[in-house]
């Protein structure tokens, strides 16, 4: 096992890895960005190196940087987290040249599947259902439109790089191609620093479902079940869970044995996330293919809500050489487990990013719920980064039961200072559709106005009532900074 | 809406005990006067305690309104301005497009009218709160 591991991210991923280090007895070595120098994660490593300033290609995306931290701090192994570095190929070869253990899949291995061509082509060569897509042998205005042509519209125009759902833009006709391909080329460029785009025809109404794998070093495989992960607002998931309603286990066999296919196909190896776009429900539901993510997932913890498997320690035991200690059939899902992404965004405009001082933040700490957050009361949400707040996950012996626990847990969640997506995930919790499991990827828009009618508007005169009190009262100040001991804050957090 | 009586009590730390003859919530609260943030209920108002009648962030006439609409809504990059001065736009057209965090985030006229000013440039750093394009 490794002596020092290095994490290479900020926020609630690096909060999440330091605890997997701390279980297994792993020194943990934190990095940040001036904007970040009181940030729990700091506080809580065993020891925190500043790699740069705030801008993320000048600390978290800064190739250098890193492997000079991870130099000086005498780390063994480097967990990338997801996002920033965690698909960079280069970065994952660096830190093998540099004589650390990269926890993830070898670089050959991510860079082949970063690029949604070559994975398309690994999937179709491993008999997966791939959706009916063109490769435009050039990237002329006109060689898309006729790829698009051939697929036959409506398409979806994706960059060839990156996720996300960044750069993505559904195009239902001819009229509207060329506006939509140039954006997209524009973003693409802007996000990955590569505008190459593909086209796919796009399918109505389907539901996103992925399969969790594990690979270790002699090549054996496993999944762990499913995550459904259908509710997305542009392209991005907010609530995740699993069990999918939508699989039967005669489906939900034929999805793991076409992930673990997939997985062996490229010699693949640590944790990832086959993702299929599922058409229909059930026996006769037909699957396809949609993109392989070779790193740790936002939404993990569901999984490790209902398999008891700590995903985190899985990829650092196997990057450590250790062989999977379970087989298949000893792998159970059992309860169900909801997820909630808190975001600071404003549903009323756009889910606008927003930024700010945290004036009081308070996580409920209930049985059943847990928050994986990296911030703390007091502390700031940086521009410059994703605007993730916390994770909920609520879990229990049904669907329902967890859907009411994390909607209790939303609303003892007060969080004051910036405009979060907390009264809009609750008002999609109760949601009909969303409370019959009939849910796919064009729900949250499609009735986005509705949600927004329910979560917002004028103050009831109870909550009038309360801000004259208050502003009677002595000011509440935030706590300062490092005043508050992290490992209390995050005490709901194990469960 | 009937105002209900209801009794506050601060219970410190920001946190309030709102109870009337039914029955009784917690409410937590924080910020300035001009801005005091409250959640009860799972919900999140911003009221400003300051005047008279205190009402909700989005409800302060249409002057305020536009001001937010034409707005950044965070520290983000001129990408483009698709209007002229004196120019009719219609209620969601195009005004200007801006980039932030990887993304292109439009801004729209919030309602119909003619473009008065622009206040913003190609390429320009924009800060949130500041209209880039005032409507008569």
């Amino acid at each position: 096992m490794f002596r020092r591991l290095l994490i290479a991210n900020r926020g609630e991923i690096a909060v999440r890895i330091i605890r997997a280090c701390r279980e297994l007895g792993i020194e943990s070595v934190a990095v940040y960005s001036d904007a970040d120098a009181r940030a729990p994660h700091v506080a809580l490593a065993d020891r925190a190196l500043r790699i740069g300033p705030p801008p993320p290609l000048q600390s978290y995306l800064a190739v250098e940087a890193v492997l000079g931290a991870a130099r000086e701090s005498g780390a063994d192994a480097v967990h990338p987290g997801y996002g920033f570095l965690a698909e960079n190929a280069r970065f994952a070869a660096a830190c093998v040249e540099a004589g650390l253990v990269f926890v993830g899949p070898p670089a050959a291995v991510i860079a082949r599947l970063g690029s949604k061509i070559a994975a398309r082509q690994v999937a179709a060569e491993a008999g997966i259902p791939v959706v009916p897509g063109a490769i435009p042998a050039d990237q002329r205005d006109e060689t898309i439109a006729l790829a698009a042509r051939r697929v036959g519209f409506p398409v979806l125009i994706k960059p060839a790089e990156g996720g996300g759902g960044i750069g993505m833009k559904a195009v239902h006709d001819e009229a509207t191609l060329g506006a939509a391909t140039a954006q997209a080329r524009r973003e693409a460029t802007a996000a990955f620093g590569d505008g190459t785009l593909y086209v796919e025809r796009l399918i109505e109404r389907p539901r996103h479902v992925e399969l969790q794998v594990l690979v270790d070093h002699d090549g054996r495989v496993v999944h762990l079940f499913e995550r459904e992960c259908s509710l997305q607002r542009r392209h991005q998931k907010i609530v995740e869970e699993s069990p999918s309603t939508a699989l039967t286990p005669r489906l939900r066999a034929r999805m793991g044995e076409a992930a673990v296919a997939l997985a062996r196909a490229p010699a693949y190896r640590n944790a990832g996330t086959v993702e299929f776009l599922l058409d229909g429900a059930g026996d006769d539901a037909r699957f396809y293919f949609l993109e392989m993510n070779t790193r740790l997932q936002v939404e993990h913890p569901v999984t490790e809500q209902v398999t008891g498997i700590d995903i985190v320690q899985a990829q650092i035991a196997i990057a450590a050489g250790e062989p999977l200690p379970w087989s298949q059939d000893e792998i159970t899902q059992r309860g169900h487990a909801i997820e909630v992404r808190v975001y600071a965004e404003d549903p009323a405009h756009n889910d606008l990013p927003q930024a700010g001082p945290l004036l009081l933040y308070r996580e409920p700490t209930l049985p059943g719920v847990r928050i994986d957050s990296g911030v703390v009361e007091g502390g700031d949400i940086p521009v410059q980064y994703d605007p993730l707040i916390a994770k909920l996950v609520a879990w229990a012996d049904t669907r329902e039961a967890a859907r009411r626990r994390a909607l209790a847990a939303l609303r003892t969640c007060p969080i004051l200072g910036v405009k979060t997506n907390i009264p809009f995930l609750i008002a999609l919790l109760e949601h009909p559709r969303v409370v019959a499991g009939a849910i796919d990827t064009g729900l949250v828009n499609e009735e986005r106005r509705a949600l927004l009618d329910r979560s917002t508007g004028d103050p009831p005169p109870e909550a009038v009532a309360v801000a004259m009190a208050a502003s009677d009262a002595p000011q509440t100040r935030p706590a300062p900074h490092g005043a508050v001991d992290p490992w209390v804050r995050l005490r709901g957090w194990r469960g | 809406m009937a105002d209900r009586p209801c009794d506050i009590t601060d219970l410190g730390n920001g946190r309030y005990r709102v109870s009337d003859a039914a029955r009784q919530r917690l409410a937590h609260a924080a910020g300035p006067p001009e801005a005091r943030w409250v959640f009860l209920d799972g919900r999140v108002y911003v009221i400003d305690t300051r005047g008279p009648a205190p009402a909700a962030a989005g409800a302060r006439g249409r002057a305020h309104d536009d001001e937010m609409a034409l707005a950044s809504p965070m520290p983000a990059t001129v990408a483009a301005i698709h209007v002229t001065v004196g120019q009719t736009v219609a209620q969601g057209d195009l005004l200007v497009m801006l980039e932030a965090m990887k993304m292109e985030l439009p801004i729209t006229a919030p309602r119909d009218g003619r473009v008065r000013v622009v206040r913003c440039a190609p390429g320009e750093l924009v800060q949130p709160g500041v209209a880039l394009v005032e409507l008569e």
